[in-house]
């Protein structure tokens, strides 16, 4: 044999392997990707390390719930993978690790992704290559306002215009001789808030009397609560992030001030409260809103017992007490819902149609708050309940009420 | 280096600047609070937050004067420091044995740092290989603390009683004049420490000509490593007083907005002077709230970007800081 | 003649792997590679005016967001070409960077490094207040780019700003970054105006960082002021110092490093994700303490040129004493 044949041989000895790996790469893309006899891969990117990485115990709890899904046979015999990134809450790490779960990892679906930019950077690249981008966790409103635009993507929790629009019904009803100072981030987080506080206001807004903003970089807000209490308010609607939150409690006990207090959800997990509570903060009253199940003030039920237990099995450092760890847990049951109704073998279209067709109660949320979904109004869920703060728990009141679009 | 020898400029002619803009700034303050409660209230909060900057600024301080290295990890190693404290306070250590155990964890721990990570990079390298090693302790410290103690928040209790004390309007809490003080007192005990000691004196030599200070006997390595080790006790006291503060949570983030000021109070102050650290760190605190309390067009993001063009305005005047020696590069 | 031929060889060799090694990776991968070459536009631009003139800065990430914004403001609100958008970045950037340079004239060490970090941290808050421009924290999103068209105009752009830097460090003004960078006493007594040369450099070297922060928006299809924090200038810092300043050498080992290794340690799942940071800053540290000088040394004495010697006047980083 020359080394000229011998050479040709080689070449095309290597390009047969060229298209039998190609073959084969392709073989396994033609199918949903992420999904195999026994396992299902999902991922999503959060904040782990970093300024946000309060958030990081979201998807801990949430794959603690996967975990025990598997260990009970799993969605319709499928084990679920999670793979979870940490995008340190900035897009252009979001991206890339983005692509890496749908081009490397080949995942089903994008899930529980957290915070509005990371999602809204990677929500084009998604919805071009058809990847689910579902139960997103923020409550802006574009998830389920845009789905003609953008149909592979769906939320989870409540809007924040939704919410704070019922806190602006309250005053409006209940607090006649109010006089309303409102904190808010100087961004569309909470000029999302302010927004819905106006609607649900409607006449009574001209009793705003101070709006104060600030930056989502300034930890210390006492110079905006100091001008709150010097314009006179009596109502204060705390639209914060939990660190400027918790300053803002404690301030304005500091300072002598105890206005009626609205608090939003994000940043009214009892664990805040508490730590509010030990700087000092006088937080008794205190008005927020949930639509989760309320574990502690129902310590013993079954579904109590059960959610501790899979937090204590499943992700042990976690506490159990924390409201985002529950979020975790009402989320993941959610995407196993789904995930059981997206086909024998699940596609990435039956899961969006899954997830656009809900109609089902989610033992982890409040008793009464449904998970509605059609395939035109995609916001999972619309319902919560007004709490009030009393001794060292959230205690909730009133009735169920809708956020109504 | 420059091959010219300083010429510091008589006193007649720039000296009166600094104390005359300080007193201005005091009359001020004082004015304004005796006029408008709101007024006095805002410079309370302010210099509360100041103390906090002033207190690690003296620690950054305290590190260039000795080496001429801005030591970025400062902040991280505060911090390191304050969880180690709510460490032994879980595990039952009353708070004052537990602070006064953390800092001398902190003072080892300097020592280490500067043994393990700082002096293999100096010895071969120069004062910018440094700095980078010190943002390479910074990423692994504040990644340690996150690993070891997870990043959920936790309550870190406060040196000082919670008890308010209501003047005229005005609420001071215990916490917010205990933190000046503490700073103050830090800068004080600095100064007896480098002017009446033997060690203090041995120290200074080492950093204004080691070579000198070497012929004459004095190990000046060791007193590097004793440097970055008082520095990072020093920082350990400004991460406890910071997480005691209601607007500062015990996270592994905590320190990295107060780095950024302390850097700017010590640069502010002339970097090698830890009294300029605190009357810098003070002012930034006092200048930040009221700038953001009285000047409408000053929105809360332009607050940060303000600040530093007032301070660059204040640098202009007088490029080496306020309390900084005044050197003249003969070009 | 030897040295002069094996550098040539060498520096066509890696031209040949960064231009064949997107046929052997994945999409994903090349956009990887993108930002790479997005790193190395950042560090040329950062080692001109640090390792070539002796003048410090932290604030690199805040000229990467003017030409960033420039980018994705022209392109999202009004409907330009994404490569148009590339001169006018450039452009931007030099203005920026002569309008920070100018103020720069006056400091020294760590009081200019004050003032660049200073820089660093306002143009993010600048862009979040101007919102109705910026987006504010929503940010702008483009459209997505394939794997290929981004590469192949991230390592365009970076070899002909190599290219660039390469030609202007031959000719007078280099000469005159590196007399200004080694001794200033010396360089205006053979005439070289201090000023001049000092706030022509931050020009050149923001225009170079400006163009790097057009493409970096163009690979991650968004901006916000999130994208460009204080840790992108720290990022930049350190890859330009493992590359080695004062050398054209090391970049792209300097480029590779920091966006490379935090990167893969994130995604590889070797360690958790809270051990990454940990492991990370490690590894900054054992490489400043193995070659403190940055990898240029040790390419350069790879290749046989001879190695610098260690005076003060040559790769002199910047010091960071007041006097």
């Amino acid at each position: 044999m020359t080394s000229r044949t011998r050479f040709s041989l080689v070449i095309a000895a290597l390009a047969a392997v060229s298209v039998a790996v190609s073959a084969a790469m392709a073989a396994t893309t033609a199918s949903a990707p992420g999904v195999t006899a026994n396992s299902i891969t999902i991922g999503g990117t959060f904040p782990l390390t970093g300024a946000a990485a309060l958030y990081g115990v979201i998807p801990k709890a949430e794959n603690a719930y996967f975990q025990y899904v598997n260990a009970h046979g799993g969605v319709n015999g499928r084990k679920i993978i999670f793979k979870y990134y940490d995008d340190q809450y900035n897009p252009a790490m979001t991206v890339p690790l983005t692509h890496k779960l749908v081009e490397q990892d080949h995942v089903f679906a994008d899930y529980g992704s957290l915070g509005t930019a990371p999602n809204l950077a990677i929500r084009g690249y998604l919805n071009k290559a058809g990847v689910p981008q579902v139960l997103v966790a923020t409550g802006d409103s574009y998830w389920g306002a845009q789905y003609k635009a953008y149909p592979w993507t769906i939320g989870f929790q409540p809007d924040y215009p939704g919410e704070s629009r019922v806190y602006g019904q309250f005053i409006r009803n209940k607090v006649p001789q109010a006089k309303i100072g409102v904190l808010m981030q100087d961004d569309s987080y909470g000029q999302n808030y302010y927004d819905g506080l106006i609607q649900g206001l409607g006449s009574a807004k001209s009793k705003i009397v101070d709006v104060e903003k600030y930056d989502a970089t300034a930890t210390d807000v006492s110079q905006q609560v100091v001008k709150l209490k010097a314009a006179g308010a009596n109502v204060f609607a705390l639209f914060a992030l939990p660190t400027q939150t918790i300053d803002a409690l404690v301030v304005a006990t500091k300072i002598g001030w105890k206005p009626v207090t609205f608090i939003n959800n994000v940043s009214a997990s009892p664990l805040f409260m508490g730590l509010a509570q030990q700087s000092g903060a006088n937080v008794q009253n205190d008005i927020s809103a949930t639509y989760l199940y309320d574990v502690w003030n129902n310590p013993s039920t079954s579904t109590a017992k059960s959610y501790k237990s899979i937090i204590s099995q499943y992700d042990a450092g976690a506490n159990p007490l924390d409201a985002n760890v529950l979020y975790g847990v009402a989320s993941a049951w959610t995407m196993v819902q789904a995930l059981k109704n997206a086909g024998s073998t699940p596609t990435r279209a039956g899961l969006m149609n899954a997830l656009t067709n809900l109609n089902t109660t989610n033992p982890f949320l409040y008793p009464g708050v449904k998970l509605k979904t059609t395939p035109t109004d995609r916001f999972p869920i619309t319902q919560q309940i007004l709490e009030q703060y009393k001794g060292t728990a959230w205690k909730p009141f009133g009735h169920i009420f809708a956020n109504a679009k | 280096m420059v091959a010219v020898r300083p010429i510091h400029r008589p006193a007649s002619v720039t000296g009166w600047i600094v104390p005359a803009l300080l007193a201005a700034c005091v009359i001020f303050l004082v004015v304004g609070s005796l006029e408008s409660s709101l007024f006095a209230q805002q410079t309370v909060s302010g210099l509360a937050n100041g103390g906090i900057y002033a207190s690690l600024g003296v620690a950054l301080v305290l590190i260039y004067r000795a080496t001429q290295v801005i030591n970025f990890s400062q902040g991280a190693l505060a911090t390191f420091s304050t969880y180690i404290a709510w460490q032994l306070i879980s595990w039952g250590l009353g708070y004052w044995p537990a602070f006064l155990l953390t800092l001398v964890i902190a003072f080892v721990g300097g020592i280490l740092v500067e043994l393990v990570a700082i002096r293999p990079v100096e010895r071969r390298g120069n004062v910018l290989s440094v700095v980078i090693a010190s943002i390479g302790v910074l990423i692994l410290v504040e990644g340690a603390v996150g690993w070891i103690w997870g990043n959920e928040v936790k309550f870190m209790p406060s040196a000082f009683p919670a008890r308010e004390y209501h003047v005229g309007g005005v609420a001071f809490s215990m916490q917010d004049l205990g933190t000046i003080g503490v700073s103050i007192a830090a800068v004080v005990v600095l100064w007896a420490f480098f002017r009446f000691t033997k060690l203090g004196l041995a120290m200074r030599a080492a950093a204004l000509r080691p070579e000198a200070a070497r012929l004459a006997g004095i190990r000046v390595s060791w007193l590097l490593s004793l440097g970055w080790g008082l520095a990072a006790a020093l920082g350990a006291v400004s991460g406890m007083l910071a997480a005691a503060s209601p607007s500062v949570l015990l996270q592994p983030s905590m320190m990295d907005g107060i780095l950024i000021y302390a850097f700017a109070a010590a640069v502010l102050g002339g970097l090698e002077s830890p009294a300029g650290a605190v009357v810098g760190g003070l002012a930034i605190g006092a200048l930040l709230n009221l700038m953001g309390s009285y000047v409408s067009w000053v929105t809360p993001q332009l607050l940060l970007p303000a600040a530093f063009v007032l301070m660059l305005i204040v640098l202009l005047v007088k490029p080496s800081g306020l309390f900084g020696r005044t050197r003249v590069r003969r070009v | 003649m030897r040295t002069r031929a094996s550098q040539l060889c060498v520096v066509g060799v890696a031209a040949a792997i960064v231009a064949l090694l997107p046929f052997g990776l994945s999409d994903y991968h090349r956009s990887t590679g993108a930002d790479v070459a997005v790193f190395v536009m950042a560090i040329l631009g950062l080692n001109i005016v640090t390792g070539y003139t002796g003048q410090i800065s932290i604030g690199h990430g805040a000229f990467m967001a003017i030409g960033g914004y420039t980018t994705a403001i022209l392109t999202h609100s009004h409907g330009w070409n994404d490569i148009a958008t590339l001169p006018v970045a450039l452009a931007i950037g030099f203005c920026a960077g002569v309008i920070v340079g100018v103020p720069a004239l006056r400091f020294h060490g760590a009081y200019l490094a004050l003032v660049t970090f200073a820089v660093a941290l306002a143009v993010p808050q600048l862009a979040e207040n101007y919102s109705h421009f910026t987006g504010g924290t929503e940010g702008l999103a483009l459209p997505t780019q394939s794997g290929w068209w981004l590469y192949g105009v991230a390592w365009a752009c970076a070899a002909v700003l190599y290219a660039t830097t390469w030609v202007i460090l031959r000719g007078r003004t280099g000469r005159a970054f590196r007399a200004v960078r080694d001794s200033e006493v010396a360089a205006v007594s053979s005439g070289v105006s201090l000023a001049v040369h000092k706030t022509l450099a931050f020009g050149v070297s923001a225009a170079f960082a400006a163009v790097a922060g057009s493409v970096y928006v163009l690979i991650n299809n968004f901006v916000n002021p999130a994208v460009f924090g204080l840790q992108l200038s720290l990022y930049i810092l350190i890859g330009a110092v493992v590359a080695g300043l004062g050398s054209l050498w090391g970049i792209v080992v300097g480029a590779a490093f920091v966006q490379l290794l935090p990167l893969g340690l994130s995604s590889g799942s070797i360690v958790s994700a809270e051990a990454v940071p940990v492991v990370f800053g490690a590894v900054v540290i054992a490489v400043m303490a193995l070659i403190p000088r940055g990898s240029a040394e040790v390419l350069r004495a790879a290749v046989g040129l001879p190695v610098r010697a260690r005076s003060s006047h040559t790769s002199t980083p910047p010091s960071l004493e007041v006097r």
